[in-house]
């Protein structure tokens, strides 16, 4: 192990892995979305919204239990639940009578969406940052790589991108609802003329990718400033993952993740003010090369 | 006039057309018959470039087309009528046509004399010959499915073509529509000369038209010969006619 | 004959309007001719993206770059180098164009949605460029305070070389519209199988058109220069670009001067709620969502299309 510490110093390997774990949620989201995009072939501007709102919910719910531990534990499961209840609602309410129509109505009805909740949730938590405190057990560091101090936290979030990623994977191949996702994202009406409610496959695949927005939200809040704005830059950043990992794949988010991540490690490593640039930059040189993505999408 | 040697296509594992060949003479009205799932539609996006063949050659008048994207092979005089209504729905028939009319005099390029004064006479003499003056003004989108298809070779019309495709044109049509449609096609090719290639499940219209007949059977070429030449084929009467014996009529 | 005096009647009213926007200035307090140059400017932007997506059917989702660089060029050009404000206005333009050139080629190759998202990242790139480069762009706080000749330096001068230029504009893309080309563009729109089929190299029309639309939205940013004497990192996000799409829907992006009333509506909602409340995306939001569930064709796609059910279809029937 320690013969990679002459090529890459323990400085520069641990502020690679940092920054590979903030990565993490930008997959969680981003798979959501890539879910939602292949299944039902909606762009969900509304993702963002959603992530920020698990955020915010966080805040509230930790806050509500005292700033504790157990807070943020509870938030980590009402919060993407709570998220994914809304976002059924709309589905069934909404989105599912525009399938018929052309794919440019529900992006509009999604970003029309995403106006709403973003007045909803300054009305409700109004304009200030908040803050959410990391869980007592996840506080402080750990001495990795090469007796470097690593956060704690942000192992937690290494270990659970994987986590996700395999429960996706296990849904989508395992379980019967995502046999038929993945059959009704090739040929719907097959699908419907073969008696199953796709309807019904469609609000609870939609409510599963919003859920992982909310996921990535509640996973977020200890880490940064939760505030207003957070979802813009967000749902361009998890669009782009999606796209050059190929749409509707999940393994390709988790490549177009650890892609963009890297790039965005790296950037700030090597050039610290343009260095943000380096993700997009990525970005654009794989859809030159492949630009329906890196691996198969579903589309 | 046209030459099909040996072309092929498949999509992932399904072979769509396999080493089909054909020859269409000039003046000639030259049908392709085949079950469902045959491949004539495909055969006929091979030859227009809507897709590209992985084998195999196009000739048109000795030129190899094969390959070409779709605007060039319209360019070299080919055109072609849709199975499915391909048209510009939120536009009226006058435009349609008209549009066909101001791409071959390649005069699309022009950002700025109004499309209404031009190529007036072209569109209403092409209208006026599929029987269509009386409705020009009408939305496409909201004129009857038998219409639509006389617009399709109307539009192809407008290209003046020297080879015209027509892919299913009585697809979906009432009995009257059909004889007028028939009709058409009869003077496309007596009064105005075209070289005719279509394809057409109505075995009554094909016996009844066509010069030539080409039967394809699972992408493949079985015979092209004249109307008795295939109704006397072994290989044709037991894969699409029926089995029985049809020679004796 | 109907259309005759439809067009008579049109005529007449479009004159009624110039005449009216003309006399403006001398009734209207100084905030409201602010408020009519933006409304012009951003309407232009509008119609400009119209061009490429309701006339063209391309899925143009990130047109504000062209805007914001149109602007940012202009803006620079004046502050920066040493020649005359005018050639900002010119070279603000072409730069838009340009840049459209390019990231047009690069996205033509795909359709549809693919396009607009490789568009996005694109112009995602170039918003990042001018947010992050402090020094050159003047970073997240953009450039302030730009000098103007005085001509047009005046909120009335900025007002009538806004009013000036967008109907010269106006014309012009309209003539376009209403050419071969734009024939052909709208053929493309509605099937560009057929298109091909009848002889129409589609991806070079789709160019074309995409170059004329970043353009016209480089002009507008030249006038936003002028009317605000500022630019900002935020006229290259994409939540304008979306919102300059919703100003086309609502309008009706298959109608020539809907994008412009789509602008008018959106940006005196904006204006008005924001004065009352700090809530005004919400209002928005549920006008998107039932513009999006009863109006699909916009504000005037509706009029025209009853329009034409209840006075013109008839009059064909006679005939």
């Amino acid at each position: 192990m320690d013969f990679i510490y002459t090529i890459i110093p323990p400085r520069i390997m641990s502020q690679i892995f940092v920054g590979l774990s903030r990565t993490v949620i930008l997959f969680i989201v981003a798979s959501g979305l890539s879910l939602i995009l292949g299944v039902l072939r909606i762009p969900n501007i509304w993702h963002g919204s959603l992530y920020m709102v698990g955020a915010f919910m966080t805040f509230t719910i930790s806050t509500a239990f005292g700033g504790g531990s157990i807070g943020f534990w509870m938030a980590l499961i009402i919060a993407p639940l709570g998220v994914a209840f809304v976002s059924l609602i709309a589905e069934r309410g909404f989105f599912q009578h525009l399938y018929e129509r052309e794919h440019l109505m529900l992006l509009l009805l999604t970003f029309a969406f995403s106006l709403v909740f973003g007045d909803l949730v300054k009305m409700v938590w109004g304009m200030e940052y908040k803050s959410v405190p990391v869980p007592r057990v996840f506080q402080g560091s750990v001495h990795l790589f090469g007796g470097q101090p690593f956060p704690l936290y942000n192992l937690f979030l290494l270990v659970i991108g994987p986590v996700v990623a395999l429960a996706l994977w296990f849904f989508v191949n395992k379980t019967k609802i995502g046999k038929i996702s993945r059959a009704a994202a090739v040929d719907r009406e097959m699908v419907g003329a073969v008696g199953i409610n796709v309807s019904w496959v469609f609000g609870i695949v939609f409510a599963i990718g919003c859920l992982l927005a909310g996921l990535g939200g509640a996973l977020v809040a200890p880490t940064v400033n939760v505030s207003l704005g957070m979802d813009h830059t967000l749902i361009m950043e998890a669009f782009l993952i999606v796209i050059i990992g190929g749409l509707g794949n999940i393994w390709g988010a988790l490549l177009g993740a650890l892609i963009f991540g890297l790039a965005q490690s790296l950037g700030i490593l090597i050039w610290p003010q343009f260095g943000i640039v380096f993700p997009y930059a990525a970005v654009i040189v794989v859809l030159l090369l492949r630009p329906t993505g890196l691996l198969k999408s579903t589309w | 006039m046209l030459e099909v040697k040996s072309l092929s296509k498949s999509f992932g594992g399904f072979v769509a057309v396999n080493r089909a060949r054909l020859g269409v003479e000039k003046g000639e009205i030259v049908a392709v018959i085949g079950p469902n799932g045959a491949g004539k539609t495909t055969l006929f996006n091979l030859i227009t470039g809507v897709l590209k063949p992985e084998n195999g050659k196009v000739l048109f008048k000795g030129e190899d087309i094969t390959g070409l994207p779709s605007y060039e092979v319209c360019r070299k005089g080919i055109s072609r009528s849709f199975q499915v209504v391909n048209v510009f729905q939120r536009l009226s028939i006058f435009e349609n046509v008209q549009i066909s009319v101001l791409s071959r005099e390649r005069k699309t390029w022009n950002l700025f004399t109004p499309s209404a004064k031009l190529a007036i006479k072209e569109t209403n003499e092409i209208l006026e010959s599929v029987g269509l003056m009386g409705k020009k003004h009408r939305t496409t989108g909201l004129i009857s499915h038998g219409d639509r298809k006389v617009l399709e070779i109307a539009m192809a019309l407008g290209g003046n073509p020297e080879l015209l495709i027509l892919d299913e044109p009585t697809a979906g049509m009432a009995p009257e529509e059909t004889s007028r449609c028939i009709e058409l096609i009869k003077d496309l090719s007596g009064k105005r000369g075209l070289t005719l290639l279509f394809c057409e499940h109505d075995m009554e219209i094909v016996f009844g038209i066509a010069n030539r007949i080409m039967v394809m059977v699972r992408g493949g070429t079985i015979i092209q010969g004249s109307c008795d030449e295939v109704r006397c084929n072994q290989a044709v009467q037991e894969a699409y006619l029926g089995g029985s014996d049809v020679c004796s009529m | 004959m109907l259309k005759g005096t439809l067009g008579g009647m049109g005529r007449i009213g479009g004159g009624a309007v110039l005449i009216l926007l003309f006399l403006l200035p001398l009734f209207l307090p100084r905030f409201y001719i602010y408020l009519g140059s933006t409304i012009l400017l951003t309407g232009l932007v509008a119609t400009s993206l119209n061009l490429p997506l309701g006339y063209g059917g391309i899925f143009q989702f990130h047109h504000a770059v062209f805007y914001g660089v149109g602007a940012y060029a202009a803006a620079l050009i004046i502050t920066k180098s040493g020649l005359s404000p005018w050639m900002g206005f010119v070279i603000g333009p072409l730069t838009a164009a340009c840049l459209s050139l390019i990231m047009g080629l690069i996205c033509i190759r795909l359709s549809k949605l693919y396009f607009g998202m490789l568009q996005i990242s694109l112009g995602s790139l170039v918003w990042i460029i001018v947010y992050r480069w402090y020094s050159f762009t003047g970073g997240d706080n953009g450039i302030h305070g730009i000098p103007l000749p005085r001509v047009i330096s005046s909120q009335n001068g900025a007002y009538y070389f806004t009013l000036f230029v967008t109907l010269i504009s106006l014309w012009v893309m309209y003539k376009i519209i209403k050419s071969p080309f734009g024939s052909a563009l709208q053929g493309i729109r509605d099937n560009p199988v057929r298109s091909a089929m009848i002889g129409i190299n589609v991806k070079l029309h789709q160019l074309v058109v995409l170059i004329v639309g970043g353009f016209f939205a480089g002009v507008a940013g030249s006038l936003f220069v002028v009317v605000d004497t500022a630019v900002f990192p935020d006229m290259l996000f994409w939540t304008l670009s979306l919102e300059i799409l919703v100003m086309c829907l609502l309008g009706g992006w298959f109608t020539f001067l809907g994008p412009m009333l789509g602008a008018a509506i959106i940006i005196c909602l904006r204006t008005f709620v924001s004065g009352v409340t700090d809530y005004w995306t919400l209002p928005l939001g549920i006008l998107m969502m039932f513009v999006i569930f009863f109006l699909p064709n916009g504000i005037l796609g509706y009029i025209e299309e009853k329009l034409h059910r209840g006075l013109i279809e008839p009059t064909i029937k006679e005939s």
